[in-house]
C-alpha cells in the first residue's frame, strides 16, 4: 500500500518547497505591484521576464516538486527513489532561482544569469533522475505515468533553451532571432510542463478528493496524444514559420485536448459521492476556468499578431497573467490546502487515531484565512483584468494589492498549518 | 452489511463491535468506515482471545489506507484490551459505491438514494 505516511525526512523537504515557494508568491505580488507600468508594455522586458520566471520556477514549480515528492508514491504506486537527490535538487534551484530573478530584474545577462541557469538546468535534471528512477522497477505503465514522465522530459527540454537564451543574450549564435525561441521556450513550460504535469496529477487525485465514481481514464490519454500533438507541431511550425494561419488549426488540436480534460474533470465532478465541495476544491475548479479563458484569448493574440496590430501584444501580457497568475496560482491556491492538511494530519495524528478523538484533516484549516484568499483573489482578477481593459491604473493597483493581499493569507495559512499543536480529545472524557 | 462469526457466549459483542468501528472515520469523507461499506467481516475467538477484522479500502492506493488500518487496530485494542486484534486487508468483493449503507449515503448526499446527482 502507497499511503501518505509520515517519514519525517520527507516532511522536512516536501515543508521547505512548499515554504519557499509560499514566499516567492509573496514576492512575485510586491514584484507585480511595482512593475504595474512595464505590464502595460511589450512582454519581453526585465522586470516582466523576472515576474514569469518568479511565477513558473519559484512559485509553480518549486511547490509541484515538493507535493511530487509527497504524492508520487501514491499517484504512481511505488516509494520514492532517493530524498537525497530530493535536497540536492532543492539546494541547487534555490540559489538558481533568486539568483535568475535578480538577473532579469536588474537585467544583467552575463555570469550571474549563466550561473543561475546552470544551476536551475541542473536542479530540474537532478529531479527528473529522482523520478526516472522512481519509475525504474514499476512493473506496469499508466496513463499517469506517462503524463508525469513527458512533463518532466518537456521541464528538461524547456530548462535547455531557456539556458541557450541566456547564453545568447551574450554570445548571440542562435540561428532565429531570440523572441522565437522565447515563444517556443514559453509554451514548452506552458504546455509541455505545467499543463502535462497539472492534467496527469489531477487526473488522479480531483476523482480521489471528489470521491467520484466516474472511472474513464480513456479520456485522459486522448488529451495525452492530442496536447502533445499540438504542441510538438506548434514547435515545428513555429520553428520554421513563425506565427502564421495554420497556428489556429494548431491550437485546435491543443484545444481539443484539454476539452477532453476539462471534460473528464467535469465527469468527476458530476458523479462524485460527496454532494459538499470544501472551499479548496472550489478554487481548484475554478482555476480551469481560467485555463479556458486563456486559451480564449490565444486566436485573438494570433490574429492581431498576423495583422501586425499592437493588441496582440498588450493580450499576450493577459495571457501570461491568466496563465501563471490565474490558472496555475488558482490551482496551487486549492490544492495546497487539499494535500498540506494531510501532511500535517499524518505528523500529528496518524499515530493516535483510534485510541482518541482526533480532528480531521479538513479541521486544521484556518476558514477565514482561506475565505479571505478566495475573496481577494478573486477581486484581483477582476479589477486588475478590467483596469488592463479599461486601461484604468487606479484598477490595476486595487487589483495587484488584492493579489499582495491574497499571498499574505496564502503565507498565514501556511504557518498555522505547519504550526498545528496536536490537539485531542479521550473518548472517556466525550 | 458486516458479516458476524462470533460465539454464541459473547452475545452482544457484534453491537459494541460495530458501535467502537463507527467511531473511525474516513478522513475525506468525514463518515465513519462501517457506514462507507469497508469492513466485510469480523471473526472473534474467545480460545484465542482474537478479534480478526476483514476490510477494505476504497481504492486500493487510498493515501490515507495506512491510517485507518491503523485506525482500527487502536480502535479495537482500545475497547476490547484482552484481546488481540488481526486486521487483514481484502480487494475481493471490491469496493463499490453501492456498498455505502442508507446511512452513509445520506450522510454523503443528503438522501438515502443511490444515484442523486
Amino acid at each position: 500500500m502507497s499511503a501518505i505516511r509520515h517519514q519525517p525526512a520527507l516532511y522536512k523537504i516536501v515543508v521547505s518547497h512548499y515554504l519557499v515557494a509560499a514566499l516567492f508568491f509573496l514576492t512575485l505580488t510586491i514584484m507585480f505591484m511595482f512593475s504595474i507600468n512595464e505590464i502595460a508594455g511589450h512582454y519581453f522586458q526585465p522586470r516582466i521576464l523576472a515576474l514569469t520566471h518568479t511565477a513558473a520556477l519559484g512559485w509553480g514549480t518549486l511547490i509541484i516538486f515538493g507535493a511530487l515528492y509527497q504524492l508520487l508514491p501514491v499517484i504512481l504506486e511505488t516509494p520514492l527513489y532517493s530524498l537525497r537527490l530530493c535536497w540536492a535538487s532543492f539546494v541547487l534551484l534555490m540559489p538558481g532561482i533568486l539568483m535568475l530573478i535578480c538577473a532579469f530584474w536588474f537585467f544583467d545577462p552575463g555570469l550571474m544569469m549563466q550561473v543561475a541557469g546552470v544551476l536551475v538546468l541542473s536542479g530540474i535534471l537532478l529531479f527528473n533522475l529522482n523520478v526516472l528512477l522512481t519509475l525504474k522497477n514499476k512493473q506496469q505503465t499508466t496513463i499517469f505515468q506517462e503524463f508525469i514522465v513527458t512533463s518532466c522530459m518537456w521541464l528538461a527540454l524547456t530548462a535547455v533553451l531557456g539556458l541557450l537564451l541566456v547564453f545568447n543574450f551574450r554570445f548571440s549564435f542562435l540561428p532565429q532571432d531570440h523572441l522565437a525561441f522565447l515563444r517556443l521556450h514559453a509554451h514548452m513550460g506552458i504546455a509541455g510542463w505545467f499543463l502535462m504535469l497539472i492534467v496527469g496529477v489531477s487526473g488522479k487525485l480531483i476523482p480521489m478528493f471528489l470521491v467520484s465514481k466516474y472511472q474513464q481514464i480513456a479520456l485522459l490519454s486522448y488529451a495525452y496524444y492530442l496536447i502533445n500533438a499540438a504542441l510538438l507541431l506548434f514547435l515545428i511550425d513555429g520553428y520554421f514559420y513563425g506565427i502564421n494561419f495554420k497556428t489556429n488549426l494548431i491550437l485546435l488540436v491543443g484545444v481539443a485536448g484539454i476539452c477532453t480534460y476539462l471534460f473528464y474533470v467535469y465527469r468527476c465532478f458530476v458523479s462524485r459521492i460527496r454532494k459538499d465541495v470544501d472551499l479548496a476544491m472550489v478554487q481548484t475548479l475554478f482555476s480551469f476556468v481560467l485555463l479556458a479563458a486563456s486559451i480564449g484569448v490565444l486566436p485573438f493574440i494570433f490574429h492581431y499578431h498576423l495583422k501586425q496590430n499592437p493588441l496582440a501584444t498588450n493580450l499576450s501580457v493577459i495571457y501570461g497573467i491568466l496563465i501563471f497568475i490565474g490558472w496555475i496560482s488558482a490551482l496551487i491556491l486549492g490544492q495546497t490546502f487539499k494535500t498540506l492538511p494531510f501532511i500535517v494530519w499524518v505528523k500529528h495524528y496518524e499515530h493516535l487515531t483510534g485510541k482518541v478523538k482526533t480532528p480531521m484533516p479538513a479541521d486544521l484549516n484556518s476558514n477565514f484565512l482561506l475565505t479571505i484568499q478566495c475573496m481577494a483573489f478573486l477581486l484581483f482578477l477582476i479589477t486588475f483584468i478590467s483596469g488592463f481593459v479599461f486601461s484604468s491604473l487606479m484598477m490595476k493597483y486595487v487589483g495587484a494589492s488584492c493579489l499582495v493581499i491574497t499571498a499574505l493569507c496564502y503565507c498565514l495559512h501556511i504557518s498555522h498549518l505547519l504550526l498545528h499543536k496536536t490537539s485531542i480529545q479521550h473518548y472517556d472524557q466525550i | 452489511m458486516i458479516k458476524f462469526d462470533i460465539p454464541a457466549c459473547l452475545s452482544g459483542m457484534d453491537v459494541a463491535l460495530e458501535n467502537g468501528l463507527k467511531t473511525v472515520i474516513d478522513p475525506e469523507l468525514h463518515v465513519n468506515i462501517v457506514d462507507l461499506g469497508l469492513i466485510y467481516g469480523i471473526t472473534v475467538s474467545q480460545k484465542e482471545l482474537l478479534i480478526a477484522v476483514e476490510m477494505t479500502l476504497s481504492t486500493r492506493f487510498c493515501p490515507m489506507g495506512e491510517s485507518i488500518v491503523s485506525a482500527v487496530n487502536h480502535c479495537l485494542e482500545r475497547l476490547f484490551d484482552q484481546f488481540h486484534i488481526s486486521v487483514n486487508l481484502v480487494w475481493d468483493p471490491e469496493w463499490n459505491f453501492e456498498s455505502i449503507t442508507p446511512a452513509g449515503r445520506k450522510a454523503l448526499w443528503g438522501t438515502s438514494t443511490l444515484d442523486p446527482i
